[in-house]
């Protein structure tokens, strides 16, 4: 190669690294830069977690993609996201999006959601890349709200991915005189939210989850990072609201805590 | 030599007045010279024509001016000159002889001798004897005040032990207690060094000048002492402030000077007792150039302290008691509250929180529109607290030191709020900080509001600029040296770090500073640049704008464990409300007391409503070494309502802590607040400091009052120059000049080096 086509092939690179240099630092590249109506920029995105799901775990309802549309994370989605989204609009001063974002764990944009909300959790499973950054996640400011899991094996399902991103943290239940059920309404008497099941079997359970176990786990000032919801199903309750069926006691009660979480989750 | 050529010594010149003594007028001499050069100059050009042709040139003009030059001063001679001079009548008149005594006199660097023993052999090898053929005498010794010594034999008496110099104080004293004596002349042999306070470290006081001025008192100063250190480096000043919050990093600036170690390095070291809380080496620059250097230490838990600041001794400094100070500092625990008003739930409110709960001096207490008609309370200290929403009383508002204003509309405030922030700036002395947001600034309608001009910009026009959108964050000059924006000790890795901090999520754009407003950071949004974070004073408080919502990222999407986020909205809302005054504010004009124990202490003191109580009952509790115990009642100014004063005298050198509460004066007397200040009284810590020679005082000195300074070396004609004086008994004395050996040797000179020249061109 002669002499004058290196140094043009330099040239060229060079050309190219400054062209880059410059974007970057003048470029719109931030999160959420999709001006589409999907995507209209706002303070809060309701972030669903898609999570990797652990086959051996999926049951009912999923599982049956590693991480497909239809995999165990998507459970209620995308009506409970947007049904959820219309009552906090209607019902708070945040700036939200009318819109869910789904949110993984694959890379770092997921902290640019400080709230994230996740189903389904016995069939969630980490690698240990994503259960670090999990970690980082909730131990910088993150919260995370889990839902729809029922029973004693869900519940040990679930503390298998739990123990790979908070491995000493303990979980507690939670009183009615916490925080978290005070910061927009007063939800002193809670009840088990169930799922759209019982508008055709009126149990309010599932699996062997006859209790409604309202827990979470907190930081080292005491801050709650994992909000959890077990043996109930708040997303159902908020997907099939305006379902005639649906006892409107339960839909009520849902939005409430949800408020309340979100809430809690950008104060604390 | 001088004397030999012109007579008189030289005070006779310096100090005489010149007169021509003939009685033609003066100008009539100058007239005649003018006409003689002029009548010479003709001459000369007129017979230049039959004139050899070396003659035709520059030559004829040097003859021209010898001629002049000889006739000029016969014509001077003939109008008489002399020279009036003031001279002490002999036996007459007494010469004060001051002898310092203080420590640093005890150091041997003249001629192996101490400067004590150097300053006594001069006197006692002829120069006091020489003194009274002339003059009576009177010899004082001076250390921290001057001391007559009775028989008039300093040997026995002084010895170098005073632990400090107070020289201006000293001739002050001296200029008053011989007011009725014919002094003629002072004579003081000393080193230089200076203690008194008020001589502003360098010079003699104005009030001792004027003192021998009004007496027209020369002061001859000999100095003792080598006039620089070989090899010394000495801690010249320490500037650190006298509060601090509990576990604040506190910055210090230390000025140090050395000769002889250019370019070594050295060791900063700051010191709690023991315990070392910061250690820098530096690079010593060029001999006698002053060095200023910053450092950053933890200030620990809360307590009255007492820092050293040194730097660590060389191989071979000859003065090792000059390289530490100590300084008084006072920690407080105390929470500042900061009222926290948010429009609406977001991220900001949230991750300022989290930074402030691991800030134990700052509480914030806040207020969250999380619905249109529900606020969301935090941090309030009982449930009635902020319960019917944002303050509508004085009382209930000035008791935060701070406030921050979020994403909040104007119009929120009603007008008696709105004015009500004003006065909580502009009286009560406290800080407001404005964020970016939704319905912030302009998109909040602040730019049309009453309270535009507490802002520290000029808002833009029109609602539309506040944007999800990135931006990149820079500090500019002024934010590089603020202790606000202070991530990293290091200016240059702190700016660096600025630039790679991760993007704002959101910005506002919030104008253009004000005049008098202090931009220091700035935003990089596309190709916009725009001022992040501006500070202001307004009033008695100030103001500052943070025109972004979105620096929770900073938290978030940084390292974990990374401190950028919090340490920065720490230093931010310390810089808020540091400087709110509280209901007592307690000061002293002087921390730190060398070598004596008068101090004045003053209190400012508001009542709830933050107006000055003229009429309370305000004492200050100090506590001291050894068991000092005191309390002192202050007294209301009568210039300044709600001042109050009191002096007092520490009498131990050590630490002092002054605690002044004030109550109201009603039947049941309600406590008003308190506030608590420390000092320190150093004694003889001063003379270790500056041990060369103060050659500037002592020329200075000399120099404004008539006198001369003098080399020891130099005293043999010192008894007879000292006479040329206007104090005391003097006679005026006319000096003719016509017979000076110079005169006769110019008239000599001249005609005879125009004959040489003549002979050497071949003109005769």
């Amino acid at each position: 190669m002669k002499l004058s086509q290196v140094a043009l092939l330099v040239a060229a690179a060079g050309g190219c690294c400054v062209g880059l240099w410059a974007l970057q630092r003048t470029a719109d590249f931030g999160f959420g830069n999709d001006d589409s109506p999907t995507n209209v920029k706002a303070e809060f995105y309701w972030s669903r977690l898609a999570y990797s799901s652990n086959m051996e775990g999926a049951g009912y309802g999923g599982g049956w993609g590693h991480r497909g549309w239809y995999s165990s994370w998507s459970r209620d989605y995308p009506k409970a996201d947007r049904q959820f989204l219309i009552a906090m609009h209607r019902l708070t001063r945040i700036d939200g999006r009318p819109y869910e974002q789904v949110v993984t764990l694959d890379s770092d944009e997921i902290f640019n959601y400080p709230w994230i909300y996740a189903v389904q959790v016995q069939n969630w499973s980490f690698t240990d890349a994503e259960a670090k950054r999990l970690r980082e996640y909730l131990l910088k400011g993150g919260f995370l709200m889990v839902d729809d899991f029922h029973g004693t094996d869900d519940w040990q399902d679930f503390m298998n991915g739990m123990r790979q991103v908070l491995p000493d943290r303990p979980v507690e239940d939670l009183q009615s005189g916490d925080e978290i059920f005070h910061t927009l309404y007063d939800i002193d008497d809670k009840m088990q939210i169930p799922g759209e099941q019982y508008v055709w079997t009126g149990r309010t359970y599932e699996k062997d989850g006859y209790q409604p176990k309202w827990r979470a786990i907190r930081d080292d000032k005491g801050r709650i990072i994992v909000a959890i919801c077990h043996n109930m199903h708040l997303g159902d309750a908020w997907e099939w609201a305006d379902d005639p069926n649906y006892p409107e006691t339960f839909a009520s009660m849902a939005f409430r805590v949800g408020l309340d979480y979100i809430i809690y989750g950008m104060t604390h | 030599m001088f004397q030999f050529l012109f007579k008189y010594p030289s005070p006779v010149f310096t100090k005489g007045r010149f007169v021509l003594l003939g009685s033609w007028p003066a100008w009539l001499l100058v007239v005649f010279i003018l006409a003689a050069m002029g009548g010479l100059a003709f001459l000369i050009r007129h017979r230049l024509r039959d004139a050899a042709p070396k003659m035709k040139s520059w030559r004829a003009w040097v003859i021209w001016g010898l001629q002049s030059a000889l006739v000029a001063l016969i014509l001077f001679l003939l109008w008489e000159p002399a020279m009036i001079v003031s001279e002490l009548s002999s036996q007459q008149n007494i010469i004060a002889v001051v002898v310092d005594d203080s420590r640093s006199m005890s150091i041997a660097d003249s001629d192996g001798k101490t400067r004590e023993a150097a300053a006594l052999a001069a006197l006692e090898g002829g120069l006091l004897a020489g003194l009274r053929k002339r003059f009576q005498t009177r010899v004082y010794k001076l250390g921290s005040s001057l001391t007559p010594i009775k028989d008039g034999a300093p040997s026995q008496p002084i010895a170098p032990v005073e632990p400090a110099t107070h020289i201006s104080d000293g001739l002050k004293q001296l200029a008053a207690e011989t007011s009725d004596l014919p002094v003629g002349a002072v004579l003081l042999l000393s080193d230089g060094g200076e203690n008194t306070a008020a001589a502003d470290n360098s010079g003699i006081s104005l009030d001792a000048l004027q003192a021998l001025r009004n007496r027209r008192l020369p002061v001859h100063t000999i100095g003792f002492g080598a006039e620089a250190l070989a090899h010394d480096v000495e801690i010249e000043d320490v500037s650190v402030a006298p509060h601090a919050t509990a576990n604040a990093r506190v910055a210090t600036t230390i000025t140090l000077m050395q000769h002889g170690y250019a370019g070594q390095k050295a060791t900063l070291i700051v010191r709690d007792g023991d315990k070392t809380l910061a250690a820098r080496e530096v690079e010593l620059e060029p001999n006698g150039r002053l060095q200023t250097e910053e450092l950053f230490f933890p200030v620990g838990a809360a307590g009255a302290k007492r820092l050293t600041f040194s730097v660590e001794p060389l191989a071979g400094e000859e003065n090792l008691a000059n390289n530490a100070v100590t300084r008084p500092i006072l920690v407080s625990d105390a929470k500042r509250r900061i009222l926290y008003v948010e429009g609406e739930p977001r991220w900001e409110y949230k991750f300022i929180r989290r930074a402030e709960d691991d800030d134990p001096t700052v509480q914030v207490v806040s207020m969250l529109r999380t619905s249109e008609n529900k606020i969301y309370r935090q941090g309030i200290s009982d449930p009635a607290e902020l319960s019917e929403g944002f303050p509508v009383r004085p009382k209930d508002l000035f008791g935060y030191s701070g406030i921050i204003i979020g994403s909040v509309a104007a119009d929120y405030f009603t007008p008696l709020q709105q004015e009500l922030l004003r006065e909580y700036v502009d009286r009560r002395g406290g800080g407001i900080l404005f964020l970016g947001g939704r319905e912030a600034l302009s998109d909040g309608g602040w730019a049309a509001s009453s309270l535009n001009d507490l802002l520290p910009t000029f808002l833009p026009q029109g609602t539309h600029n506040f944007h999800r959108n990135p931006a990149t964050v820079e500090l500019t000059s002024a934010g590089v040296d603020s202790p606000i924006t202070r991530l990293l000790d290091d200016k240059e890795k702190n700016a660096d770090r600025w630039r790679k901090l991760t993007y704002l999520a959101d910005y506002e754009d919030a104008g253009s500073p004000k005049p008098g407003a202090t931009v220091l950071a700035e935003m990089h949004a596309g190709h916009r640049s725009l001022p992040l974070l501006v500070t202001q004073s307004y009033g008695r408080g100030r103001t500052a704008i943070m025109a972004t919502g979105g620096t929770w990222r900073w938290q978030m999407s940084e390292a974990l464990g990374d401190p950028s986020h919090d340490l920065f909205w720490q230093q931010l809302l310390r810089w808020l409300v540091a400087e709110s005054p509280g209901p007592v504010t307690a000061t002293t004009p002087q921390r730190l007391l060398m070598d004596e124990g008068h101090v004045q202490l003053a209190a400012q003191v508001r009542d709830h409503q933050f107006q000055p109580a003229a009429d309370a009952h305000v004492a200050a509790h100090i506590v001291g070494p050894a068991g000092i115990d005191a309390l002192v009642e202050m007294t209301p100014s009568e210039e300044t309502p709600g001042l109050y004063h009191a002096e007092w005298t520490a009498e131990k050198p050590g630490a002092y802590l002054a605690e002044i509460t004030a109550e109201s004066a009603d039947a049941t007397p309600q406590s008003l607040g308190s506030d608590v200040l420390t000092f320190q009284r150093e004694d003889g810590v001063a003379e270790n400091f500056h041990t060369e020679q103060n050659r500037h005082l002592l020329d200075q000195l000399s120099a404004e009052t008539g006198g001369r300074y003098w080399k020891p070396s130099e005293l043999a004609n010192l008894p007879r120059d000292i006479s040329y004086s206007e104090a005391g008994i003097s006679v005026r004395n006319t000096k003719e000049l016509w017979d000076l050996p110079i005169v006769f040797l110019l008239l000599l000179a001249l005609p005879i080096t125009e004959w040489l020249l003549r002979r050497k061109w071949g003109v005769v």
